[in-house]
């Protein structure tokens, strides 16, 4: 069964596109125009992915997510507009996975996709390679080893805890506060300068080029995201 | 400082009221002058007494009234009249036989007695007469002097609030304790709008202040309404409305004005209030103007931008509508050519609608969420979004390891980058590199974006930052917001950015960002 996305979007010329994109792609495919409805046909239909616009007619999109997480995990990616940092950051602290700014490039939003769908569907890795690739880089957790290139890189604890929890939402955004918070613990989490600067000794350990980093890309305003596919 | 209602100044306040052209002070009858009639009168007996030997009873009068010419010359006109009579009994008490008695030995004293009695009167009425005279006289210049020195500071003014504050100052001068003068804003006497802090506002205190200038008539201290309030409150009444208020403190000694120094209060307030007048009219035509020139750039920005906006909306609708009525007769490299113009224009689009909006945002005063960032980290992301226009061209980005952090906000400081590369790579040939290169110089972060374009022509350094300005360049299109936004977001952030010849061609855009405190951060936590 391929996985089955339910679009809450009141635009019907994206709702257009969006369709064609998913039907392209063989995911299963649900229309809500309204969040009521949207609402009501996540209940019903158990979608395996949401994808929701925050600017609704009715409600609030912020709302739905809210509603949703009361009785479900399900993934939820949102569609924002460029620009609203803060809305992003109230979205993925309520609970969404992730976002896509519009406009947005069909190859950005696929990824968003299966990068959420993973995370509900972690069995498929798991056990499967303990070892995580990305680049020349190579992340075995088993034996605590990271290289670059065949070279053993030496990490701090707290570089090593950092790209750890990078690993585990591999593809996704993560918020500072919540990488503050998985990293340092729950009482570190104003102190978002700290992980700027451990961000960026990590880059220099990992990256070719920090200044251009390929994986270990800034989401100005919101988060970190390690930027790569492993099912592409 | 001097105040306007000691009664007896001494010569320290003279000196200092003498300074500040201050009001002459009336008059006032205290014992001190009847003390100095009486002394007069004393000496005057004296040398009667000296005299009387050698001069008729009669003659003796005249040193007495030499003795009220005396008084009345430097005593108010009651202490003189005292002086008068005192005179006459003192004449008969020691010069009249018998003497030490009040008795007259022969009868036509009496009319000595009379005749000298009228004389003295005559002479306090006259002398205090023309001392008034005098007084009013000086009174008269000083006041004229203190209004010439308001009217000199009110004219060259030419804000409003420049000239309540030239008027507040004078104004303390003059009387000698603090002055306020409070502005309306939106109405209301506003309690930000006002020349000085010394008056600390009750709510109470706003009321009356707004009840004055509701009302247009004097309140306060030493006035019938509200005489409790901390201070006296004058209206400024223009020719055609009430355009402040105006608030004086008791002096240090906690007296209020006298009714001569109110007049010239008044006068004071209705000066200054035609200033602020004047110069309210004058800032309207000022704004008139403005909002003339900023009609003319509204329409001036709107014909570029709808001629930026429908040049990508007439590509992409003309590519669409191809490829959905002549699909058939297209040939595949065809499709795909008009298949990427639409997306290219649509992307076009959207950053010419985030620009604008992006201004009008900043326009409209834009909050930033300011912390500290590697500028790696802000480079890093800029260079991310550009991925796609970027593709095959040399970036060389050169960042010591050791730069301080910089405490900007990470999306706007991202922007200005990104507009600084976007136009790098628009300007210059796809062949040549763009450099990115910071370093720390004193007491700022130095940034720099360096091409090798054709740069921009002499002269045109500031007005590449003004919005809707293009480059001379040709064939390369934008609304000539991208700079304007730059410039917009580092001057928020307190830095500078200005636009350099690049040595063997090109344009370097370098931007300066204050370093503060708390530049450093320990890494290990």
């Amino acid at each position: 069964m391929k996985p089955l996305i339910l679009v809450i979007e009141d635009d019907p010329q994206i709702r257009r596109f969006l369709r064609a994109t998913l039907a392209a792609e063989e995911y299963q495919f649900h229309e809500a125009v309204t969040a009521t409805e949207g609402i009501a046909q996540a209940a019903a239909r158990q979608p395996d992915l949401v994808l929701l616009d925050l600017g609704l007619p009715d409600r609030d999109g912020l709302d739905i997510i809210r509603e949703v997480r009361s009785w479900s995990q399900m993934p939820i990616v949102v569609l924002s507009a460029r620009g609203q940092e803060k809305d992003k950051i109230a979205a993925l602290d309520l609970g969404a996975d992730d976002y896509v700014a519009k406009p947005f490039a069909v190859g950005e939003l696929l990824a968003r996709i299966r990068a959420a769908l993973r995370r509900a569907a972690p069995l498929a890795q798991d056990g499967a390679d303990p070892v995580i690739r990305f680049g020349n880089v190579e992340a075995d957790f088993e034996k605590r080893l990271i290289t670059v290139g065949g070279q053993e890189v030496h990490l701090t604890p707290n570089e090593y805890k950092l790209l750890q929890v990078l690993i585990k939402h591999a593809g996704r955004v993560v918020t500072q506060r919540q990488l503050l918070n998985e990293v340092w613990g729950p009482h570190h989490t104003e102190q978002s300068q700290y992980l700027r600067v451990y961000v960026a000794q990590l880059r220099r350990k990992l990256e070719q080029d920090p200044a251009r980093p390929r994986y270990l890309q800034t989401e100005p305003g919101v988060g970190y995201r390690l930027s790569f596919d492993p099912q592409s | 400082m001097a105040s306007h209602a000691d009664p007896t100044p001494t010569d320290e306040t003279a000196v200092e009221l003498a300074e500040a052209e201050p009001l002459p002070h009336t008059v006032t009858v205290s014992r001190r002058e009847y003390g100095l009639a009486v002394a007069i009168v004393g000496i005057a007996t004296l040398v009667a007494l000296l005299l009387r030997p050698y001069l008729a009873a009669t003659n003796l009068a005249m040193v007495y009234l030499l003795g009220v010419v005396a008084v009345a010359t430097r005593c108010s006109r009651s202490a003189s009249v005292m002086a008068s009579f005192l005179s006459v009994a003192a004449f008969d008490f020691f010069c009249v036989p018998p003497y030490l008695t009040f008795q007259v030995s022969e009868y036509e004293y009496l009319i000595t007695f009379a005749g000298m009695l009228a004389v003295a009167l005559v002479i306090s009425a006259q002398t205090s007469r023309i001392r008034a005279q005098a007084a009013s006289a000086v009174d008269r210049e000083s006041r004229t002097k203190a209004l010439y020195r308001l009217s000199r500071r009110l004219a060259a003014q030419t804000r409003v609030f420049d000239a309540a504050l030239a008027a507040a100052e004078v104004a303390e001068q003059v009387f000698g304790s603090h002055v306020t003068i409070f502005l309306p804003e939106d109405g209301r006497i506003s309690f930000r709008k006002r020349t000085s802090n010394q008056l600390l506002i009750a709510t109470a205190e706003e009321e009356i202040a707004q009840a004055v200038f509701d009302h247009g008539r004097k309140a306060g201290r030493g006035m019938e309404r509200f005489p409790d309030a901390a201070a006296t409150y004058v209206p400024l009444k223009g020719v055609s409305r009430i355009v402040g208020v105006m608030a004086i403190l008791p002096s240090p000694q906690g007296e209020t004005l006298k009714t001569d120094q109110q007049h010239l209060l008044d006068l004071f307030a209705n000066q200054t209030a035609l200033a602020i007048e004047r110069n309210l009219s004058q800032n309207a035509a000022d704004d008139a103007r403005m909002q003339m020139e900023t009609e003319e750039m509204r329409s001036s920005l709107l014909s570029a931008v709808s001629h930026d906006l429908r040049t990508p909306l007439a590509s992409i609708t003309g590519a669409a509508t191809t490829l959905r009525s002549q699909s058939d007769k297209l040939a595949p490299q065809v499709r795909d050519e008009l298949l990427e113009s639409i997306s290219e224009e649509a992307l076009r689009l959207s950053r010419l609608v985030g620009n604008l909006l992006d201004m009008t945002r900043l326009e409209s005063g834009v909050e930033l969420r300011r912390d500290l960032y590697p500028l790696e980290e802000i480079v890093g992301s800029a260079l991310q979004r550009l991925e796609p226009q970027l593709a095959g061209r040399d970036m060389l980005v050169s960042l010591p390891e050791d730069l301080p952090l910089v405490n900007a906000d990470d999306v706007l400081l991202g922007q200005v980058l990104v507009n600084l590369i976007e136009n790098a790579t628009k300007y210059s040939p796809p062949a040549s590199a763009i450099e990115i290169a910071a370093q720390a110089v004193a007491g700022a972060v130095q940034l720099e974006v360096r091409d090798r374009g054709p740069g921009f022509a002499p002269g045109e350094e500031k007005r590449l930052f003004e919005k809707f300005y293009r480059g001379q360049s040709e064939g390369v299109r934008g609304a000539g917001l991208g700079l304007a936004i730059c410039r917009a977001i580092v001057v928020a952030h307190r830095g500078s950015i200005e636009a350099l010849h690049r040595p063997g061609g090109g344009a370097i855009f370098r931007i300066r960002l204050p370093l503060e405190v708390l530049s450093k951060v320990d890494a290990r936590i």
